[in-house]
């Protein structure tokens, strides 16, 4: 019965309507074309090369080689060596795709929350201040300016005796070095950066969230006699929830996807401390010109990324919804 | 290009690894025999040339060499009253040297040494025996504990603050506060222009490279562009007439005249370099244009790359002091034969 409706509304669909629809899809079309050509393709031949072998040069030299490139990224032969040998931790301890992968997911787990936390406070502390238009321009500058010139000026700030080191020294902590140059203040110097860079903008975000908070909820909270926090928690958080997880999906994405801060600030260094997925595929695809074995890599990232995604959509009514 | 057949007399090669690709694809003309009909004498490409060889034969001549030298800054040691650095100095006596004149007038440094993998580990290359691709690094130790021996005495500048300053070599060499600095031979063109832009203003001059006790003195390392004749050439004999006037005694002196660094190493080419304008005047400067052996900077491997990103990461771990340089080596041996098995 519903198929004959359907039915009987395509064989019914007016020119006017057909019209309409032509117009629809040529509105679209400019976009999706775009997306066509320089993302979907290169997606798919992503995907393709993923499972060959090319190292650049001419595209007959392409091979097919199955599922050897991820053989080669995961050095399934020798972590299984390792493994029967009792060295559990070896995938992550000594494999390059290891490292970068343990290394991206610490950066993503503690940026998001400190991004998130930051750019809220931010945004209460200037959503009724006087002067908040000046402050907001303030903090969501590092947002417009050049990644490059954050960076440079970050690595200043953070040398051995850099205005940072100084600040901690009068603490009466005792470390005297540069953060770029020490294995695990490198990364919390990748993540104090992004950290600083991003609240700006998230913090535009909640302000415009925070105006969309109804005034009566705090009147009736505060006849209820709660106080300062516990309206925070239980009007102001419910009611910013589905910003919240849109920032916080923006935010996983964006920070799996970290590059520029890692390649400016520390290139991978000391060592494998900082090296990040996308720094790793970029290291693989145009310093070691090996394609296949890049794209199998980015095959891991688009999974991870996939997953997250999935997770969060699948929860979207439990997390977006007031 | 040459996959399809393309009958090009000769053609030029940049990366070393193309020389062992062309000639297993069957690209390259052989040269052994035009060597050794014609009695080329290749001893002008002091220890350059087997690195264009596969299985014994020659496939290629190197061309253009900018091995390392050793830059000073002459006012710097003028004001000290300490003589200048010379071309048969040990890295002891380099050491001891930058030692000397760190702290004295207006040195800051007694030497730079930049960033680059190449700027301590290719100093054990010099000899002509080891290399960074055998997968053995103990040959390294001694340069690394030099580094930052001389780190430690404040003789050179910190690398963690070079790193996180992205302090440029001709910065740190042309503020004039630094006494010496090793560089490749291609800094020389940038000196001269930068003097002329008046970037700075102080007399330098070029000695060899240190060398250690039981090396030659003038012992350098550098990297190589050559030329080959293509196979399917119609004019080989004509091809063989070219290429070894180009890069023997005579084309290597017109090579230099145009200001580049030729392979081949004589007091003719020393002497036309040397007369560039700009170039320092004095017998050492020039006499630094001749060394007695070079290597190359890193040879041919079907994993290079991986190499070199192994090394290059072990590297930042020993110069940022996060492990000691013994560990730093075992590490590189461990790591570079998972990358060779």
């Amino acid at each position: 019965m519903a198929e004959s409706t359907v039915k009987r509304r395509k064989r019914g669909m007016s020119r006017l309507e057909r019209k309409n629809t032509l117009i629809a899809y040529s509105f679209l079309a400019p976009n999706f074309l775009g997306f066509a050509i320089f993302t979907l393709v290169p997606v798919v031949c992503a995907i393709l090369l993923s499972f060959m072998e090319w190292n650049g040069g001419s595209i007959s030299a392409i091979k097919w080689v199955g599922l050897d490139n991820f053989a080669e990224i995961f050095k399934v032969e020798k972590v299984a060596e390792k493994w029967a040998e009792g060295n559990y931790f070896y995938f992550f301890n000594r494999v390059d795709l290891g490292i970068a992968l343990k290394n991206t997911v610490f950066y993503t787990v503690v940026t998001v929350p400190l991004t998130l936390v930051c750019s809220i406070a931010l945004a209460l502390a200037l959503n009724k201040v006087k002067g908040a238009v000046a402050f907001r321009t303030v903090f969501f500058f590092p947002y417009v300016a050049s990644m490059v010139a954050i960076c440079v000026c970050w690595n200043f700030m953070l040398m051995k005796d850099g205005p940072i080191n100084q600040m901690i020294m009068a603490l009466g902590i005792n470390f005297n070095k540069s953060w770029t140059a020490d294995s695990t203040m490198a990364m919390w110097a990748i993540i104090l950066v992004s950290v600083w860079r991003s609240m700006g903008y998230y913090m535009v975000i909640y302000l415009a969230a925070l105006q969309g908070v109804p005034r009566e909820l705090y009147e009736a909270a505060t006849v209820d006699g709660a106080n300062k926090w516990q309206q925070f928690l239980n009007v102001t958080l419910p009611q910013i929830k589905p910003t919240t997880f849109f920032c916080s999906i923006m935010l996983i994405i964006g920070c799996f996807k970290i590059y520029d801060t890692v390649a400016i600030m520390t290139e991978g260094s000391p060592g494998r401390a900082t090296k990040m997925l996308v720094t790793y595929i970029y290291d693989v695809a145009f310093n070691q010109i090996k394609y296949g074995i890049a794209s199998a890599i980015s095959m891991v990232l688009l999974i991870l990324v996939l997953i997250v995604t999935v997770i969060q959509f699948a929860n979207e009514k439990k997390f977006a919804n007031v | 290009m040459l996959s399809g057949g393309d009958t090009s007399d000769i053609f030029m090669v940049k990366e070393n690894l193309d020389v062992m690709k062309w000639a297993q694809q069957g690209f390259a003309k052989p040269l052994t025999d035009y060597i050794a009909n014609s009695g080329f004498d290749m001893s002008g490409f002091v220890g350059m040339e087997p690195n264009y060889a596969v299985d014994d034969v020659q496939y290629a001549l190197p061309f253009r060499s900018d091995f390392w030298v050793l830059f000073y800054n002459k006012t710097l040691f003028d004001e000290a009253g300490i003589a200048y650095p010379t071309n048969d100095m040990t890295w002891e006596q380099y050491e001891a040297l930058a030692n000397e004149i760190t702290g004295k007038s207006s040195c800051k440094y007694g030497a730079h040494n930049h960033t680059w993998l190449s700027a301590v580990a290719n100093f054990a290359v010099c000899d002509g025996v080891n290399t960074l691709l055998d997968g053995e690094y103990s040959d390294l130790q001694y340069f690394y504990e030099l580094a930052l021996r001389m780190e430690a005495s404040g003789a050179i500048r910190p690398y963690t603050e070079v790193k996180a300053a992205n302090l440029h070599y001709s910065g740190a060499f042309q503020t004039g506060d630094t006494a010496m600095m090793p560089m490749g031979y291609w800094y020389v063109a940038t000196l001269i222009n930068n003097r002329k832009e008046g970037l700075y203003d102080f007399d330098w001059g070029t000695t060899a490279l240190p060398h250690k006790d039981d090396v030659p003195a003038g012992s350098s390392f550098g990297n190589l562009t050559g030329v080959m004749i293509n196979k399917a050439s119609q004019n080989k004999d004509l091809a063989w007439e070219y290429i070894s006037w180009l890069c023997g005694p005579e084309g290597s002196q017109v090579t230099a005249a145009t200001g580049n660094r030729p392979a081949w190493v004589s007091s003719e080419v020393a002497d036309v370099l040397a007369s560039v304008e700009g170039f320092p005047a004095d017998e050492n400067s020039k006499a630094a244009l001749i060394p007695t052996q070079v290597s190359i900077e890193i040879g041919t491997h079907e994993k290079l790359a991986e190499i070199q990103t192994v090394l290059n990461e072990e590297h930042t771990m020993i110069m940022t002091g996060e492990i000691d340089v013994a560990e730093g080596i075992e590490e590189m041996n461990e790591r570079v034969a998972e990358v060779l098995e």
